[in-house]
């Protein structure tokens, strides 16, 4: 098992055995860059990150060989006829064809390889989207974070975007129709707290053996979809502290299981009453419970959107903002910390190795 | 020709070397040759605003920005603004 947490100052790897009981800390490797994302690419084992640096800019940079050595790609940008620029990368997703990967990035926009990730092209369909003057960056800018595939459909996948919503495409990327039906976007007055886009999505999963159901940590609530996104359920209350938080885990072994973490509010983003709990569901929403044991008390800990992880047989990673990585191995019975003091965490992804 | 020197952050992104002998006629011409072009310029060509540069001790901007000629200069170098967090 490995899992691959990107921090603040560079990229650690967490080496497990297979009873994932002992581990082994690597890192940093690259060094000077902010690692927003790294993932394992079960093709080929090669590791990829999306990876900024406030004075170079975001890039897209790939190993295969375990984080000794990087291959940057060179000319991700945007068009001059778009007036935008490439701010930062934010979200890695292997694709499905042979050499696809794909890359979310600020300003809301999406960018597909063809190669293996030498060279990335513009998803225009995305950056010309027709409510595209309707979206807002959030705070971590108008960043594209969540990118999910279809294994049922190979011309299906959906993307999110803060703050201008979800968006699923049918045809391949050729086209995308906004998938924000029931979802509150409540920085909006009412009557206008219900719009087609503009919502800030803060993590969108699909689950992978019920593709059809889709999960959201939302700005504004956690919500359920049965229809692939056409509506969505409002899921808080039933033992939610607060509908507030970023991350977002689930079991690939049962759809009704889903993980968050919740924070007090948009206005104080730390864990409710110094408590870190990762709260679960085991009946598709309509009920959750605190998971704490082994978790540090009082602890005002926060946890990035994409520092949530789970592996193929129930094993759940989160990394904190404090710089700590707790694993549960039986469903959130019980937490242990797999490392501590790291630089602040900003994504954690549980790969077999 | 002239020596470009780059800070060690970009030296690693170059495969390792710091230091490249370059034939240019001005800064961007000489920096537009390195293999982290891409990270000193955005896709629009224009030089990143964190990035510094000094000709010989000099800031470029004071010698006519990217324009500025190389002429006989010795160095050409490389320093990311004091910034960052």
């Amino acid at each position: 098992m490995l899992l691959l947490c990107g921090t603040r100052k560079g990229l650690f790897l967490l080496h497990g055995d297979d009873t994932r009981s002992r581990w082994e800390l690597e890192g940093p490797l690259l060094t000077g860059w902010s690692v927003y994302h790294a993932v394992r690419d079960p093709r080929d084992g090669s590791v990829q990150v999306a990876a900024n640096n406030f004075v170079y800019g975001g890039t897209f940079q790939r190993s295969e060989d375990g984080g000794k050595t990087w291959k940057r790609s060179e000319g991700v940008g945007l068009p001059e006829d778009s007036g935008l620029k490439l701010e930062e990368t934010w979200h890695v997703e292997p694709g499905r064809e042979d050499g696809e990967i794909w890359l979310g990035a600020t300003p809301g926009v999406l960018f597909r390889s063809a190669d293996g990730g030498e060279s990335f092209e513009l998803v225009r369909s995305v950056l010309e989207h027709p409510t595209r003057e309707k979206w807002q960056p959030g705070a971590g800018g108008m960043c594209c974070h969540s990118i999910q595939l279809d294994p049922s459909d190979e011309r299906r996948m959906y993307i999110a975007i803060s703050a201008a919503g979800a968006f699923r495409t049918d045809d391949g990327g050729e086209s995308w129709t906004a998938q924000n039906q029931g979802v509150a976007a409540d920085f909006f007055p009412e009557p206008d707290n219900f719009p087609e886009v503009g919502q800030c999505v803060h993590k969108l999963l699909l689950h992978p053996e019920r593709p059809d159901r889709l999960w959201q940590q939302n700005h504004c609530g956690v919500y359920r979809s049965d229809d692939r996104g056409d509506t969505w359920e409002r899921l808080e209350g039933n033992g939610l502290p607060s509908g507030f938080g970023f991350p977002l885990a689930l079991d690939p072994r049962d759809p009704d299981v889903a993980y968050v973490i919740p924070e007090e509010g948009a206005e104080n983003r730390v864990t409710p009453d110094g408590r870190l709990g990762v709260y679960r569901t085991a009946d598709g929403g309509a009920s959750w419970e605190l998971s704490s044991e082994g978790l540090p008390e009082p602890a005002w800990g926060a946890v990035m959107r994409e520092g949530f992880s789970f592996d193929a047989e129930g094993g759940v990673y989160f990394g904190t903002q404090s710089g700590s990585v707790f694993a549960t191995t039986d469903g959130g019975g019980s937490w242990t910390e797999l490392a501590r003091q790291l630089p602040p965490i900003l994504s954690v992804e549980a790969a077999w190795s | 020709m002239v020596l470009v020197v780059l800070p060690s952050l970009l030296a690693t992104q170059a495969g390792g070397q710091g230091r490249f002998e370059v034939d240019a006629a001005t800064v961007e011409h000489a920096l537009q040759q390195l293999p982290v072009a891409d990270l000193l310029f955005d896709e629009a060509g224009e030089l990143r605003r964190l990035v510094n540069v000094y000709v010989d001790g000099k800031d470029a901007r004071d010698l006519g920005g990217l324009h500025a000629p190389v002429g006989d200069a010795r160095e050409v170098r490389v320093i990311a603004a004091v910034a960052g967090g």
